[in-house]
């Protein structure tokens, strides 16, 4: 298959720039190294009926690590236009679907070391992940870095110019963090407020991701977070691929 | 007769701005030579970009045909990037990789394999003289390496045909004479090579077959002899030793065929001719024949820029400021 030699093509490409400039993996470690030390210890007497406050926080700054890594990959897209590299890669037969794959992959790739990573940092800070449960986390966190990754990229492409990308991932960036529930549950959180956090994405996985990680498996949440992130995921994924297909760039 | 590689008839394309509709490419028929370096001349936003554009697939014309190595643009889009390189102006190089992983990841984008990738880009960088830097990430590249690099890149493949966009813009003199040298390497190679340039000089020096285009519409084209000679003659300016020996000198060069007419213009003789790097050599003669002796001799050819002002009413050296690429 033509096409699975070409992701695989562009996944090398992509992995090896990775490889040359590893400090790119430690750097984004460090934002939610800073939220487990110096964030996470206030949490303790503010969340009730909690044994296990990094139980209740990890699973959220998870959730944002998949988020914000591949919300801003769009800048790195933009080099590419900038420098002829898409443009080149489209004359030639390279499948359209492939040039965007290739990418992705690379970023899950990055962002599940980071994850991994993370995970372990956590442990000896009290953090007590259901192993089954985790192992169900993970492809809802994937689908998460899939639907960024592939958004960010297809709008790099579109807006081919920092100054326009700039305010839109911002603009997403900000509410979508606060409306996760990631620094504090939602519950503590007003009707309105919940009512509008329904419509966010981040939302249903942070959820999910709690009562994974404490080994709630078949809640009703869990599902929901499923159904909200596979139609999500193929919808945006197709809206990409098209944007790489129709790309003046 | 010789096969066309290139060509199109009646090639429209137009961009809605806010300002209202630009013509970019009204009209276009082309049609390019197997084995020809073609120039395609003119100012910038002239629509050069953009039929170049339509021809490689990157682009949907609004109306027309193309045909590009044998296929039809838009029926068949995929076999016509098989067989086509292109060139950006923006080049097209990976910066974070190395330049010969980037070869084969080219080559290998059109199918080959990893060893035939390989031994192909090991050729390449022999060819375009790359050996020195071809292992090196290509940020650390100069302007002109860059380049020589992108122009592999475009020939991976063995393209029937090279669409190179502006290649030269932004390269200093020597690089551009080098990336000159490269062009014709690669026409020996029986590679057809399509160019756009807005370089007088260039487009002179490099195409066997030259369009020129303004506006969206082809102005003129031929031979850049021809285009030349359809504007103006060449002139030849003869100084003698002793300008006693001017009446002389001017009969013996009415004698003479190739010669359209002489001026003596103070202490020099102005000769009109046809073509002036064939009429030198027997002008020479002639005057050495009779012992009349020249102490000094000049040509100077009909310029591209004649030409480009005889089809447009402007100096295509006044329009380099105006607008920019589409």
């Amino acid at each position: 298959m033509k096409v699975l030699v070409d992701i695989r093509l562009m996944f090398v490409r992509k992995m090896k720039e990775t490889l040359r400039n590893p400090i790119y993996i430690l750097s984004s470690l460090l934002t939610p190294i800073l939220y487990l030390a110096l964030f996470a210890p206030l949490l303790k007497n503010l969340i009730p009926n909690t044994t296990n406050v990094l139980n209740v926080f990890v699973p959220g700054l998870l959730v944002i690590i998949a988020f914000l890594g591949g919300l801003f990959v769009g800048y790195n897209m933009i080099d590419e236009v900038r420098n002829g590299v898409v443009e080149r890669f489209r004359v030639t037969p390279t499948s359209r679907f492939a040039l965007l794959a290739g990418r992705v992959l690379r970023d899950m790739v990055n962002i599940l070391v980071i994850v991994t990573v993370f995970v372990l940092i956590s442990l000896p800070f009290g953090f007590r992940p259901d192993l089954g449960g985790f192992f169900v986390f993970v492809p809802l966190l994937c689908m998460m870095i899939i639907t960024t990754s592939s958004f960010g990229n297809a709008l790099g492409l579109i807006l081919r110019d920092e100054d326009r990308l700039s305010p839109i991932v911002q603009g997403i960036n900000l509410p979508v963090l606060l409306l996760s529930g990631m620094l504090l549950p939602m519950e503590l959180a007003p009707t309105w407020l919940q009512v509008i956090a329904h419509f966010n994405p981040a939302y249903y996985v942070v959820e999910a991701g709690r009562l994974l990680v404490a080994g709630h498996i078949t809640d009703i949440k869990v599902g929901e977070a499923y159904l909200f992130m596979v139609p999500l995921t193929i919808l945006v994924v197709t809206w990409a691929t098209r944007a790489f297909r129709n790309a003046i760039a | 007769m010789t096969e066309n590689v290139v060509s199109t008839v009646d090639l429209k394309k137009y961009f809605t701005s806010r300002k209202g509709v630009v013509k970019a490419v009204d009209g276009v028929n082309l049609s390019v030579a197997a084995g020809q370096v073609f120039g395609f001349l003119g100012p910038n936003g002239a629509g050069k970009t953009t039929t170049l554009r339509m021809l490689n697939t990157l682009l949907v014309p609004d109306s027309g045909q193309a045909l590009v190595a044998g296929f039809d643009v838009l029926k068949d889009p995929g076999a016509v990037r098989c067989r086509i390189g292109y060139v950006g102006q923006s080049g097209g190089s990976d910066r974070p990789a190395t330049g010969r992983e980037d070869l084969v990841l080219q080559g290998r984008l059109y199918g080959m394999s990893k060893a035939e990738a390989s031994s192909r880009a090991a050729e390449l960088i022999d060819l375009l003289d790359l050996t020195d830097f071809a292992d090196r990430i290509v940020y650390t590249y100069s302007g002109g390496q860059r380049r020589r690099l992108d122009v592999a890149l475009g020939i991976m493949h063995r393209p029937q045909v090279l669409f190179l966009d502006e290649p030269t813009t932004g390269l200093d003199p020597q690089n551009r004479a080098n990336l000159w040298k490269q062009i014709g390497k690669l026409k020996a190679t029986g590679t057809t090579i399509f160019l756009t340039t807005h370089y007088l000089e260039e487009a002179d020096i490099l195409s066997d077959y030259l369009a020129i285009m303004d506006y969206g519409h082809i102005v003129a084209e031929g031979t850049p002899q021809q285009l030349k000679r359809q504007v103006s003659l060449d002139t030849i300016r003869v100084t003698l030793g002793d300008p006693a020996q001017n009446p002389a000198a001017a009969q013996v060069l009415e004698g003479l065929k190739v010669v359209k007419s002489s001026v003596l213009e103070q202490d020099c003789l102005r000769i009109s001719v046809d073509n002036g790097e064939a009429a030198l050599p027997q002008v020479m003669k002639a005057l050495d024949g009779k012992d009349i002796a020249i102490s000094n001799i000049s040509l100077s050819t009909a310029s591209l820029d004649d030409v480009f002002l005889e089809k447009t009413g402007r100096s295509l050296r006044d329009t380099e400021a105006e607008g920019g690429d589409r």
